[in-house]
């Protein structure tokens, strides 16, 4: 895939906005965040007629071949369905979906500079006394996420939902990507979709806007350890808010290699902030299903990386290796535990 | 090969991180770091890979024989690793068709041969745990 340049992104705006002038692009690099998209941070100036502008802004670029099925139209548009809903998100800015000008298509955001959003420093031992205080932002904005009232968010270019279906659609989609990225037989992994299938749950307490990667790692943070945006939308869709509490109880993000979630609280603290938060209740049986649910679209996801990084016919990704290598077993393991067999 | 490759990759991995991951920032850093975790990972791969996966084919074999299924080893086994994988791979898809075939019976036979293929499913995972793993 062709690297991007600051004269490609500076003759890219300059043809998009006639009216700018002396349109300048500086320090344009690409930053080590997630597996399935580019992201590039970069300063902008410009003038018109208002005056001289300058902006610090970050840019995503869909690759050929990724490991999250998803495109730059639909994580811009759940940034923006979210945007002024009490959940706080960077404000999106361009969109632009012709993958010719920049060799993909891509989206413009502006960039929340000065913060971290490291999942590894919050296990280092200055951050420590700190990660109570974590729990409570992190789980607390996955709960107001929860509650915020769907009907409310302009969702319409998400696939349609229901409280009695979305269980299974989610199912049906992640046991799809696993047929489309079978990179060998999964016992496992398929022994937990029958599961899955012979004991659905209840239906969803109330339909949400499920971020669906929400965890450590993908929320910026201040040196307080407040929340200050939530990150990565792109697996956002409509369905059971129990699905993002159980992601972010997975084994798998366990980053402090304890019992500690996401590598910040134990599992009932997180339980019990999420509730409070959200004005929900976290059926034990439920949550447990979208736990299982959960290792599922685990396993697609490390799967489509290793299928990604086997397939593609550009520059390879060696977090797609990476990842498939660390995570597919340890995925594994995490099924047998939730299954009663470990 | 002397040194012996486990030992010499565990080497070049701690290498990168210590002298060349700190040279570097974001997205090269992030790259080579990960590189030299991967190495740590082909190194702790690297001595027991053939011996975890004809221990496997050995248990998962006897396990589609008790099922009632064709599971005859090689008469003279390939040892490679790409070999004993493909096998791998043939006997853990006939594993995952016999689980199902269990859990649609109701015997004490049925039950007993599932509850020993969760076994060695959760023995294979041991055997294929990665020591830098979350889980």
């Amino acid at each position: 895939m062709k690297a991007l340049t600051e004269a490609d992104m500076t003759a890219y705006l300059a043809a998009r906005f006639p009216d700018w002038r002396d349109v300048r692009i500086d320090g344009l690099h690409r930053l080590p965040l997630g597996a399935s998209r580019e992201t590039y941070r970069f300063d902008l100036s410009y003038s018109d007629g208002d005056g001289a502008h300058s902006d610090r802004l970050i840019l995503r670029r869909d690759p050929p071949v990724s490991n999250v099925d998803s495109d730059r139209n639909h994580e811009y548009s759940a940034y923006r369905a979210i945007h002024g809903h009490g959940i706080p998100v960077p404000r999106m800015i361009l969109l632009e979906e012709d993958p010719g000008p920049m060799g993909g298509a891509i989206s413009i955001a502006e960039d929340l500079r000065g913060y971290h959003n490291s999942e590894y420093q919050l296990q280092q031992p200055a951050w420590r006394d700190k990660l109570p205080h974590i729990a409570a932002q992190m789980w607390g904005a996955m709960g107001r996420l929860a509650a915020v009232p769907v009907e409310n968010l302009d969702l319409e270019f998400m696939v349609p939902a229901t409280r009695e279906g979305t269980a299974m659609q989610e199912l049906d989609f992640w046991e799809a990507t696993l047929d489309k990225n079978d990179v060998g037989p999964e016992p496992i992994t398929r022994a937990a979709i029958r599961w899955l299938r012979r004991n659905p749950p209840p239906p969803a307490q109330k339909l949400a806007m499920v971020h669906g990667d929400f965890r450590a790692g993908n929320f910026l943070y201040d040196d307080s350890g407040t929340l200050i945006a939530v990150l990565d939308w792109e697996m956002a869709h409509r369905g059971d808010p129990l699905e993002d509490l159980a992601w972010s109880l997975a084994r798998v993000f366990s980053f402090g290699k304890d019992d500690r979630r996401s590598g910040i609280a134990p599992r009932e603290e997180a339980i019990r902030i999420w509730e409070a938060a959200s004005g929900l209740t976290a059926d034990p049986a439920a949550l447990h299903w979208w736990e299982l649910l959960n290792c599922v679209k685990g396993q697609g996801i490390w799967n489509s990386c290793a299928q990604a990084w086997t397939t593609t016919s550009g520059e390879r990704e060696v977090i797609h290796a990476y990842a498939a290598w660390w995570l597919r077993n340890a995925q594994d393991r995490a099924i047998l535990e939730l299954m009663g067999h470990l | 090969m002397k040194p012996s490759i486990p030992a010499a990759a565990t080497d070049l991995a701690e290498r990168l991180r210590a002298e060349i991951v700190p040279e570097l920032t974001g997205f090269r850093a992030n790259n080579v770091a990960m590189g030299s975790a991967m190495i740590d990972m082909i190194a702790e791969e690297f001595d027991r890979a053939a011996a975890r996966l004809f221990e496997e084919n050995e248990a998962v074999r006897a396990l589609l024989r008790r099922g009632g299924l064709a599971a005859d080893a090689p008469t003279k086994p390939d040892l490679r690793v790409s070999a004993l994988e493909a096998e791998n791979d043939r006997l853990r898809a006939a594993l995952i068709d016999l689980q199902a075939a269990l859990e649609t019976r109701d015997d004490d036979d049925a039950r007993a041969l599932d509850a020993d293929v969760w076994r060695e499913l959760t023995r294979s995972v041991e055997r294929r745990r990665i020591a830098s793993a979350n889980f």
